[in-house]
């Protein structure tokens, strides 16, 4: 893909949007997670993101996923969206690799922290109380 | 010994051949039991212990190619990102089928209820982790695979880049893992 330019010089852009864009996906899962628990009608507005997968809605001894389905919904429309632009921004431009890897997994670690509900929930209901939600 | 060189000789190589065939088989016939199990949801739950088993064991060979790339030596890459792609479909198939099974442990009289009416925690502590860190994998081996590709021969002259990606395959396994445990533990505790 490369084969126009001359491979001995490569850009380091394209990785970091193909994982930055990653990073974002996750983040929006986890806030979208986290504001889905808060209110009813919060989950329903997440809910509704995700009604075009089969099985979004539904009871009985099937189930559905859920409003799991509009999360998942919001983070693939800002995975890829946030991947082009930056692979169009950045595709000429040299960032460092070393100074990325350590960011990407320490961010990586910090998402997963996220979603452990013992550790995130004391942190997600005083942000919601600054908003006065729930 | 030279640093770097890995080299087996003909026997050595058929031995750990067998050896690899054999744990897969049984490895797979776990999942694979689920078909016959007495459930409406037995293929479901059959085709997502089939896929999140492959998708272990993918992941698993690729950190052992993902470590060359750390260290900056010369990998094969040709075959590499072959590996990486299958990887990358076997996680969409563990995420999709994830998802199908999932609708079933959210149903009237499912899993999830057994759970919270008797453990609570194993649902709102551990199931509420594992969904999410479980569609990690996919993506990340996804862009692994699009740095191979995109950057293709000439990552031999980045290490920098090189090494980002085995990291990409190791933490891509370490989430897989964390998925594949916490799946076991609640497909033991209560299957759909």
């Amino acid at each position: 893909m490369q084969e126009d330019t001359d491979p001995q010089k490569l850009y380091s852009g394209p990785l970091v949007a193909a994982s930055l864009s990653l990073l974002l996906a996750f983040l929006t899962l986890m806030v979208s997670h986290h504001i889905s628990r808060l209110t009813r009608e919060l989950d329903n507005i997440v809910h509704a993101y995700g009604h075009w997968i089969p099985g979004s809605t539904g009871s009985g001894p099937d189930g559905s996923i859920g409003s799991y389905s509009g999360k998942e919904t919001l983070a693939l429309g800002v995975w890829l969206s946030s991947w082009l632009i930056f692979h169009f921004l950045w595709r000429r431009q040299e960032l460092s690799v070393r100074a990325w890897t350590r960011i990407f997994v320490i961010g990586l670690l910090a998402i997963t922290l996220g979603f452990f509900h013992p550790l995130s929930d004391p942190v997600v209901l005083f942000i919601a109380g600054l908003f006065g939600i729930a | 010994m030279r640093a770097g060189d890995y080299s087996h000789d003909h026997f050595g190589k058929t031995v750990i051949r067998i050896q690899v065939a054999i744990a897969c088989s049984l490895l797979l016939m776990l999942p694979a039991a689920n078909f016959f199990y007495p459930t409406d949801y037995a293929l479901k739950a059959g085709i997502h212990g089939i896929s999140a088993i492959l998708a272990v064991v993918v992941g698993t060979y690729l950190t052992h190619r993902a470590i060359p790339l750390v260290k900056g030596m010369r990998v094969r890459l040709e075959s590499l990102r072959h590996w990486v792609a299958a990887a990358t479909l076997i996680n969409l198939a563990g995420a999709v089928s994830g998802n199908w099974i999932y609708m079933r442990y959210r149903g009237q009289d499912g899993p999830r209820d057994w759970i919270l009416e008797r453990v609570p925690n194993f649902h709102n502590v551990l199931m509420e982790f594992k969904e999410f860190a479980s569609l990690f994998p996919f993506p990340l081996m996804l862009s692994a695979a699009f740095m191979l590709y995109y950057y293709g021969a000439s990552l031999q002259f980045r290490h920098d880049i090189g090494r980002f990606v085995g990291v990409t395959i190791l933490v891509s396994w370490s989430f897989l893992l964390l998925g594949f445990v916490a799946g076991l533990i609640l497909a033991k505790l209560r299957f759909v």
